[in-house]
């Protein structure tokens, strides 16, 4: 029973290894595998593990301004989504929960029309992620702050005043677009379809300090999380304090998701697909499941970003339309397959 | 048996003592007295919300009372820290809401979660404690089965034995045969039976009266949130007070020593 479960988070790590290589590699300039490879293990201070020809300089300013970034910030943010969905449905005990439930999307939104109608950002980068971010945070605080406060918000209270918040945010947003410069609707419209184009490393850091301390922190939790998945009355039996656990492992959900939403708009279903898909491998144990999701959203994002970076030979596709045209059948499907078993 | 275990076993592990529960503002449990000893089996019988659950999650900390006190080995629980607690009492509920996915060994280990916390590994103790479980429980066959693919019956099962990994003192269960046929009911009568005899205290909310009279040492009838009557199974249920809260008259007799019992509705005065 233990046996061909470690092979499943090997498989996962080796498979997002060779999607960032590919993503790397290709776009709408292609380069050379070989010479990524090289110029990879030249700037990290391997330089002859890989021989052969190098990039030319326009290859290499490609690669490590452009491409590399974004590879990363890709995976940080499935990655991220992904442990995010998997933790939500652990605490809510719903296999459809996400951090749109918390109000994160409609909060970090509302942040980013906030920033450019106050003529703060004109293009996708410090101000708009940064509003977004507590955009988000604020959302989720407000969320659990209606619904009664750290020692009495109820699991039913909290998923009801989740809805009523981002329905009120999102009429909100929707005034404040109305009401904004029409130059400047195109960034933030740009910006909620959901997309990685143009970010930098300054992105990347930013995102990976509250990604992977996040995610860290929320396998180290996942024993109490498997707990609390049990339910309320038999997690308070086992002993567990299960509001203040709660409340830290929404608080660090919302954190994560904030980030990641914050980095790369709105990227649906990544959330809902990675955990789904790796149920049936890993289990549903936290220590287990949200290691596996975090590399199985890592690698669905990545693989997403190159879609939306090549499959059109004329413009970039959104990255949040790429996922959901995947994920909206595969959740069709899956929801199809669960009532014919049931 | 020495002096001090004999002692010890007259010593009620888990006592009521004027217990109220009030629920948004009316009281649905009141003045509740009762005592669970070592090794006794304690039926709780009563009509549909009389008020079994309450009483029950109120024994479990679950419902702080709104009167009288719980005391759980002579200290009042609200002075119990939870973990410490849980190490000595469990608690079973009637449906098990366990994650889908979850293996039926993951779920029962989770029992040890009061012993190990949140961050140590796992032990060897740990596993035999859960091999003991599943076994009591009789179903070790199914320790790498998911919840997802279990009967109801095999579900509640795997709910009691991660209540018997936790090792308790008291083990507090409510209708644990809710949904069990009768081949899995006789399975979890018998695993109580095994930890009773072991000096476990086990209260048990028990729908079917039949099985309640068999199995228990001593029943507590509960009625319109208060207990009715306490005594041996027999006296309890040909009671008035049995009479009255079920709305039937309850006669009993016996076939090979198993207590029967006939259910006849009430004519008149």
């Amino acid at each position: 029973m233990k046996t061909g479960r470690p092979p499943v988070l090997l498989v996962l790590a080796l498979t997002l290894l060779a999607a960032l290589l590919l993503a790397t590699a290709l776009g709408s300039v292609p380069l050379p595998l070989r010479g990524v490879l090289q110029a990879l293990a030249q700037r990290s201070g391997l330089g002859g593990v890989v021989s052969g020809p190098g990039l030319d300089a326009a290859g290499e300013a490609i690669l490590f301004s452009v491409r590399l970034p974004r590879v990363m910030l890709a995976a940080l943010v499935g990655g991220g989504l992904a442990v995010v969905g998997a933790t939500l449905q652990a605490v809510f005990r719903n296999p459809m929960a996400d951090a749109g439930l918390l109000g994160v999307g409609s909060g970090a939104a509302l942040g980013a029309v906030l920033a450019v109608h106050l003529g703060l950002s004109t293009s996708v980068f410090f101000a708009l992620p940064l509003y977004a971010f507590l955009g988000a945070l604020a959302a989720v605080l407000a969320v659990y702050v209606i619904a009664g406060g750290a020692g009495r918000a109820s699991l039913q209270g909290l998923l009801l005043t989740g809805l009523a918040v981002s329905a009120l945010l999102n009429a909100g947003t929707s005034m404040l677009l109305v009401a904004t410069e029409e130059f400047r609707v195109k960034t933030v419209l740009f910006w909620l379809a959901g997309g990685l184009e143009g970010r930098g490393f300054t992105h990347v850091q930013a995102a990976a300090a509250f990604v992977l301390l996040g995610v860290g922190l929320l396998v180290a939790l996942g024993r109490p999380l498997d707990v609390l998945s049990l339910g309320e009355d038999e997690a308070a039996s086992l002993g567990l304090p299960v509001r203040s656990t709660r409340f830290a492992l929404l608080g660090l959900a919302a954190l994560v998701g904030g980030a990641c939403t914050a980095a790369a708009g709105s990227v649906p279903f990544v959330g809902l697909m990675a955990p789904h898909a790796l149920r049936p491998l890993v289990g549903s144990l936290g220590r287990r499941l949200l290691p596996a999701s975090f590399l199985g959203g890592a690698i669905l994002v990545v693989l997403a970003d190159l879609g939306a970076r090549t499959l059109s030979g004329r413009f970039e596709l959104p990255l949040g339309s790429v996922t959901a045209f995947v994920g909206a059948p595969y959740f069709l499907l899956a929801l199809r397959a669960n009532e014919g078993r049931g | 048996m020495t002096a001090g275990a004999a002692a010890a076993a007259t010593a009620p592990l888990l006592s009521a003592r004027g217990l109220a529960v009030a629920r948004g503002g009316r009281r649905v449990l009141e003045d509740a007295n009762l005592e669970v000893h070592p090794g006794e089996a304690l039926a709780v019988v009563g009509p549909n919300a009389a008020g079994k659950s309450t009483l029950v999650r109120a024994l479990a900390g679950l419902l702080a009372p709104a009167a009288g006190t719980v005391e759980l080995a002579r200290r009042d629980l609200a002075l119990w820290p939870k973990h410490e607690q849980a190490r000595v009492l469990a608690l079973v509920a009637s449906e098990d809401e366990g994650p889908d996915a979850l293996t039926v060994a993951d779920r029962v280990r989770l029992g040890r979660y009061p012993h190990r916390g949140p961050f140590r590994s796992f032990t060897a103790g740990d596993d035999e404690a859960v091999a003991r479980a599943l076994e009591q429980t009789g179903i070790p066959h199914l320790a790498s089965r998911r919840l997802a693919t279990l009967s109801a019956g095999e579900r509640q099962l795997a709910a009691l034995a991660r209540g018997l990994a936790q090792e308790p003192q008291v083990l507090l269960l409510d209708e644990p045969a809710a949904h069990l046929d009768v081949g899995h009911q006789l399975q979890l009568f018998r695993a109580l039976d095994g930890v009773r005899q072991c000096g476990v205290a086990v209260l048990a909310v028990v729908h079917d009266l039949s099985r309640a009279a068999a199995w228990a040492s001593r029943m507590v009838l509960v009625a319109e949130g208060r207990i009715a009557l306490s005594g041996p199974p027999a006296e309890v249920l040909g009671s008035e007070a049995a009479a009255q809260a079920f709305g039937v008259r309850i006669r009993g007799h016996r076939v090979e020593g198993v207590p029967h019992l006939l259910y006849v509705f009430e004519e008149g005065p």
